[in-house]
Formats: structure tokens, sequence, C-alpha cells
């Protein structure tokens, strides 16, 4: 009976790890298959020579160059403003911070970072409803708002990679400095940020990542679905991710339909190689300091 | 008398890197053998040869034969599955160094490996519970709080519990890793007894790397160096502390 | 005599007023919403938004549709998305120490870095046709669709808690469970998940949460139709998707209002899920960062 069941009980397990590595390729082989053909230079600047596009000299109307150029404004823009904050956060979480003080400030940020992203967005909105009602009666939603939102949604994930990649230094290398005389700040910046550096700029680039995919956020704060480069930080703006929102409900035709599927095989390429890389320095991060026991 | 473990030309390998090499060992019934070595000299490697624990690890290659006889029957080489692993694993118990109890209660820390790998229920299971907590002397301490946490006893008890989970799954052969290692002298002490009073049913290869204890128990020491059997004394070159002693310290 | 070094003083001063920052912003978040919800309690405005009905043009401005779809949604998907989870956990862990758990391994941290918006756009274009040659009648945006690709999102994030909880558990648990002659299945079921089910309790309220707070999937997928998801096959509507669509279209007051009362239902309910996480097990923190876990052990030979 019990045999039985165990043998059922394998079966399945395998079934759902074959089942989900074939959903993972299935939809990678998808949108390849649809949307490979259609990457090509006119899919970024349209009609536009490139040249003139980068530079800025003539307007992009058909390709998704001013899409490009918004999330990349919008996570440099979001990433500026968070991972100072959110490393100094952790910081202060991993080296400062009684156990309790790191227990009741902890559960804010795992409050922070459970917090929809749509209710992010709702909150810059509420915040220029505010703003309007109070000292600017003409305030606009538009990029710096949306950096600000992005910024609060990828903070979590910066602080508590930076504790843990601080946490988990052993403590036989934390205590190197303090024994060499060095103060605690002299000794986190000397030692421990060292060590923890690979750490670190894992989470922050997981946290470029997230902050280049995400849409409910920038759909309350700003984006819209054709404006070109914004002309400032005040100005609205265009986004890949909402560019294949926008296409999966509003094509047109089948051109714009492919279209969508190039974006999504750019995006999917820039979040994947985001990823690699975190993947690597991660897993490189946790070897070099990793001290073998044998007994 | 038969030997119950005949293990011949065993060579385990981590890594591509041999740990052990070319040992002959075998175990009768009724006696203790006690594995002392240096440390990392593949103690706890040889004593998971014998229940194919090592390969757990998957790192790990196991060449040469470890053959059991056990019951008056004859099961040939482990190694070419003459017997099902987890039958195996059943006939030959293991005690860990750590207590390793479950994160339950003590009555389901024994129950339920016998309901699991036996297939026992009702009164028997029950049995056998009692008869294996008499066994180690814990069944007083702990007959009234039977449904209470394995992890509230002391480390002592913890340990005893953990040979009773053993014994409850009616082994023939015991492998015990430093039984005593984490434990106070008292509790040391009384796993010691404990063991003396179970020699005479069963075959027990022990690791430890206390010699006093080495000499109060054993009834025959084995020591390992980088990996082989380098020396073996019975209870003669043990008699003398000091001749003992000087053996030890030509061994290590 | 010590002297404390002014420098020192303001660097940890700095470093703790990057730390408030995540409270200031949860007080401020929680602050703003009730504030734009205060205008509901004077008059019925209450009754009027905590109601089944939601038809602008007359008036009725209900949420509690969405709230009924936003947790048939989440409790969907969770469903579809535990017991597959639980399996690779399972596989990966005691099953397939080898290359193929490497792969799954390396799969699953790969799909949670998968745009949300990819998912939505595949799935309309694979599961929406075939969801709506199953039900005959029906556009195929409806729950089941949007519960399917919603589960497939979550699905990385519970694997990885709960495979992270998993290896946490003292490795000699396992040796000792083998040891007894347990084959893996039989340690997974009787000795590591009993060990590990306040881990695997909240990696499924963790998953919940994530389904929950998800805009884009319901948004996309769900038609987006106000009204209560009678089954699986219905267009519904979730309160994120909600929040979208109206901020979205410029309407009347009282429909801006009904957003942020489910901007603030939404938050208290992820709120309150946090809650029980921290109270379940609180070494799981709901951030759900998850660090490439290799399958080594440590050894003693």
């Amino acid at each position: 009976m019990n045999r039985i069941s165990d043998r059922i009980l394998v079966g399945l397990t395998w079934l759902s790890g074959i089942g989900m590595c074939m959903v993972v390729t299935g939809l990678l082989l998808f949108l390849i298959f649809h949307g490979i053909r259609q990457i090509t230079p006119a899919l970024f600047f349209g009609d536009t020579p490139w040249l003139k596009a980068i530079t800025g000299q003539s307007p992009v109307f058909d390709g998704i160059w001013p899409a490009v150029t918004g999330t990349v404004l919008l996570v440099f823009l979001s990433s500026a403003i968070a991972v100072p904050v959110g490393v100094a956060s952790g910081i202060y979480l991993a080296a400062y911070a009684s156990s309790r003080q790191r227990a009741f400030w902890g559960s804010m940020v795992d409050l922070l970072s459970g917090t929809p992203s749509i209710v992010m967005g709702l909150f810059g909105f509420t915040m220029i409803l505010f703003l309007r009602k109070t000292v600017n009666p003409t305030a606009q939603t538009g990029l710096f708002l949306a950096a600000v939102c992005i910024a609060l949604l990828i903070l979590p994930y910066l602080i508590r990679t930076s504790q843990a990649a601080i946490a988990g230094i052993s403590t036989h290398l934390r205590l190197i400095g303090p024994a060499a005389g060095f103060s605690k700040w002299q000794n986190i910046r000397h030692v421990l940020l060292p060590l923890a550096s690979r750490g670190i700029l894992s989470g922050i680039i997981l946290a470029v990542g997230r902050a280049s995919e995400d849409t409910a956020v920038i759909l309350l704060t700003g984006v819209v679905a054709q404006t070109g480069i914004p002309r400032n930080i005040w100005d609205k703006f265009e986004a890949l991710p909402f560019r294949i929102y926008y296409l999966a409900a509003e094509h047109r035709n089948a051109t714009e339909l492919e279209q969508g599927f190039a974006v999504a095989l750019v995006l999917l390429f820039l979040t994947g190689f985001l990823f690699a890389i975190a993947f690597l320095l991660n897993r490189y991060a946790e070897n070099r300091w990793r001290i073998r026991r044998y007994q | 008398m038969e030997p119950a473990v005949v293990i011949s030309n065993l060579e385990v390998l981590f890594f591509g890197k041999a740990v052990l090499k070319d040992i002959h060992l075998s175990l009768w019934p009724g006696r203790i053998t006690v594995l002392v070595g240096p440390s990392g000299s593949g103690k706890s490697t040889l004593l998971r040869a014998i229940n194919r624990l090592n390969e757990f690890f998957p790192d790990c290659q196991t060449r040469g034969s470890v053959s059991l006889h056990l019951q008056n029957q004859y099961h040939g080489d482990i190694y070419q599955n003459t017997i099902p692993l987890s039958d195996l694993r059943r006939r030959v118990g293991m005690v860990f160094q750590t207590p390793a109890v479950l994160p339950f209660s003590i009555e389901k820390n024994i129950t339920m490996p016998l309901q699991v790998t036996v297939g026992l229920t009702g009164s028997a299971l029950t049995e056998r519970m009692t008869r294996a907590l008499q066994e180690v002397a814990l069944w007083d301490e702990v007959k009234d709080r039977l449904k209470s946490s394995a992890n509230t006893l002391s480390g002592g008890q913890q340990q005893r519990l953990c040979l009773a989970r053993v014994l409850a799954l009616e082994p023939q052969i015991l492998l015990l890793d430093e039984p005593t290692a984490s434990l106070d002298y008292k509790s040391a002490a009384r796993i010691e007894s404990l063991l003396l009073n179970l020699k005479e049913r069963y075959t027990i290869l022990a690791i430890s790397h206390s010699l006093s204890q080495t000499r109060r128990i054993a009834d025959r020491v084995c020591v390992l160096r980088q990996g082989q059997l380098i020396q073996e004394m019975d209870r003669n070159d043990m008699a003398d502390i000091r001749t003992f002693q000087g053996l030890m310290e030509a061994a290590f | 005599m010590l002297k404390i070094n002014p420098p020192e003083k303001w660097i940890e001063t700095g470093l703790f007023m990057a730390a408030v920052v995540s409270a200031v912003a949860i007080v401020s978040i929680l602050l703003l919403l009730i504030y734009f919800c205060l205008p509901l309690f004077s008059g019925n405005g209450l009754s009027r938004v905590f109601s089944w009905r939601w038809q602008p043009i007359d008036g009725q401005f209900g949420i509690l549709p969405m709230c009924a779809g936003s947790l048939a949604l989440s409790i969907l998907a969770l469903g579809i998305a535990f017991p597959p989870a639980i399996g690779i956990c399972t596989l990966v862990h005691v099953l397939s120490r080898g290359v193929f758990a490497r792969i799954v391994l390396i799969l699953t941290h790969f799909m949670t870095g998968i745009p949300t918006v990819i998912y939505g756009f595949v799935s309309v274009f694979v599961l929406v046709p075939r969801i709506r040659s199953l039900s005959e009648a029906g556009t195929g945006f409806s729950l089941l669709t949007a519960a399917i690709t919603l589960a497939i999102l979550i699905l990385p994030t519970i694997v990885l808690v709960c495979y992270t909880r998993l290896e946490q558990l003292d490795p000699v648990l396992r040796l000792a469970s083998a040891a007894m002659g347990f084959t893996p299945i039989q340690q997974m079921r009787h000795v590591l998940m009993p060990a590990a089910t306040k881990g695997v309790a909240a990696a499924a309220i963790l998953g919940l949460g994530r389904a929950m707070g998800d805009t884009l999937i319901s948004l996309m997928l769900a038609g987006n139709a106000a009204q209560f998801p009678g089954s699986l096959f219905t267009s519904f509507r979730s309160l994120t998707a909600h929040i979208g669509l109206v901020v979205a279209t410029d309407s009347q007051s009282l429909a801006y209002q009904s957003v942020f009362a489910a901007g603030l239902v939404l938050f208290l309910l992820v709120a309150a899920l946090n809650l029980i996480i921290r109270k379940t097990d609180n070494r799981i923190t709901a951030n759900a960062f998850l660090r490439v876990q290799e399958t080594r052990h440590e050894q003693n030979f």
C-alpha cells in the first residue's frame, strides 16, 4: 500500500519537474519562433536612420527606441535613488542594529517587499493628487515619480542582499579588522564591504532586472504608449514592458503583433542577461569565502 | 563461529581520491570492535561502507566487497545488491555522533520508522517501542511524557532515544560513530554500560576518540591511519595501560 | 581616555537614516491611502463602496466583486502551483541529485527572472485560445486562464523558498533516516516534510501574497468584467486590475475613492499574510530573495 503510493508520488515528482522544464523551454521557443525574425534595426528605429535616432536629432515613430530609452532612464534613475539607500540600510541592519532593532526594521522591509507593485504605483499617483491639492496644482505623473516608486519597489531586494552578504561573512574574517585596531567603520569600509561586494553587486543587478520589468507601477505613474524620448525627468515616457502589454491588447495588424513578440524577446534577453550575471556573481561570491571543513 | 561482517579489499574514493584503501576486516557477533585513528583517517567512511551510507554523498565510489552473514543466512557482497538497500540499513543500525532525534514526539521517534520500514501497527508497535525504551533504560524516565517533543530530552537521553530507535528496528549489527562524543561524563558512562549489556546480542563496531573509553569497552581495537588499517589489538594488548599507551602512540 | 570620533557617529547616524527610509515609506503609503479613503467615512460612501454592484453610470461603485475576484484567483493559483512545487522540491532535494536536478534548479531561478508581462503576453496567444475552445462559450479571458498563468508565475517562488528551507534542515536528519532504511521518497514524506512543515506553509502563504499582489496577469487575462467570479470560465476583475483600470480611465470622484479603498484592502490583506508568515516561520523573510543553494554537503570522512 505504502509502496504503491510511494511509487506514484515519485512518478508525480518527476512529472512536475519535467513539466516545468517543458513550460520554460516551450515559452522560450514560442517567443523565439515568433519574434526572432523581427529583431532588426527597423524594430528599434523604424524609418529613422539609427545614428540620428541615437543622437536624438530626429524622433523615432515606428520603432521601440523611445521605449528602450525610457526603460534605461527609468532603471538608471531608480537605481540612483535606491542603491545608496538600500546598501546603507543593509549595512546598518547587518553591522550596527541590535537584534531587536534588526527584527523591527527588518519587519518594515518585509512589509515593503510584500506591498503589491500596483499599490506602490497608487502611492505615487496619490502623491500627485496630494501635491495638486496642496502646493502645486499642476503636478503631473512622469519619469521622476515613476523612478521614486520603482526605487521603493526594489529597495527591499537591495537591503536584504547587502544585509545577507555582510552577515554571511564568517566570524574569523570579521575579527581580523578589529584585531588590527580598526574602528567599526574602518572595518566595514576596508574589510567587510570588499568581502561582501560581489553579493551586494548581484543584488543590485537583480534589482535592476526587477526595475526594468515592472509594469504595474509605471502604469499609474506616467507611462504612455506614444510620446517619444522624454525631454526632462518630469515628462511622460515610454517603456518596454508597457509596450508589450499595450501590443498584446491593442495590436492593429499582424506586423504590430510580430513586433510585440520581438519586443518581448528583447526584454527577455535584457532581463535574462542581467539574471545570468547576478547568478554567476552570487555563486562566485559564495564559493570564494566558503571554508571547507573536514573532520 | 562465522563472522557477521567480512570486509575484503575495500577501497572508497571521494572525488576520485582514495579515503580508504586495501581494507580487510571481519567482525564477530558478541564482540565490540573499536576503531581509533587520527581525524580524517577514514573511520566514519569505514562505518558507512557497511550500511552503504557513503552512497548518500554523490561523489563517492566504492570498490571491493562487504559480505554479511545475518541470522544464519549468508547474504554475500552487499555492493552486488544481494540485499535490498532498505533492508540492509534496517539490519545494520547506526548511531551518530550528535543525537539525531527527529523533530517529533518521543513516541513517534520510535514508532514512525517502524511503521514506515517494517509496516508494524497496533499493539505490536506499542510493545516494540516499550521494549526498545526499556532496553536503553529510558522507559521510566519518559513513560509519562511519550507525547512530548523529543527535543525536550537532555543530550544523554536523546542519544539513548536514538539507540532505542535503532534497536527497535531489530538490527544485528550496530555501527556507532562516536556515540558519546557530545555527551557529558555521566551520560557517556551510561551509554558505555548499555553497550556492554547489549554486546551479547549484537555485532558492534564503534568509533571512539577516548583511549580510556576504548580500554573500557573494546574487545578488539583497530587502528586506522591515512585510510589503511595499520594495527589490531585484542584484550591482552590492552590489559596493561603502559603497553597499551605505548602501542597507541606508535600507531598514531 | 577613549575619545569618540565624531565621523564614526555621523556615519552610524547616516546609515540609520537609510534604514528608516523603508519604515517611512510604509507608513506614508498607509497614511496617504487612509487620507484619500477618509471621504468614504462620511455619508453612505462606505456602504456604496463595499457593495456587490459596480455600475459607475448608475452611481454604483461596489468593489466586493473585485475582492472576491482577487481571493478566488490567488487561492486557485496557489492550488494549481503548490502540488507541483512540492514535487519539484522533492525531486531536486532527495530524488535526483545529478545534472537533471541542477538544470531544474537553474531553470527555476531563471523563471523568477522572466518578466511578468511576458508570461501574460505568451498566455494571451497560447492559453487563451485553448481555454476558449474548452469552454465553448466565452472569450477565453477567464478565471482559469489567469489562474494557470499566475500559478506558473508563483511556482518558482514557492519551490525556492521550500527548497532553501529544506536545505537548512540539519543534514544529520536525512542521514539518520537513510541509515534507518528509509527510501528517498520515504525520507521526504515522513521526516523532512514534517520537519519543515512551517517553512512549507510559509512558502505557500508567500505564494498566495505574490498571487494576490500581481496586476499584470489578471489585467491581461481575466477579461476584467466587474462581476462575481462564478465559474472557472467567467471573466472577472481583481483588485489590482481594478486599480489599474480606473486610474487609467479618468472618471468620477467616487470611482477614484473606490480605487483607494481597493488599494487599502489590498495593502491590509498582504500585510496580514506577511504577519502570518512571521508567526509561522520567522526564518523566512517575505522578501524571498533567494540565493543559489548548491547541492553540496559538509562531509566528514
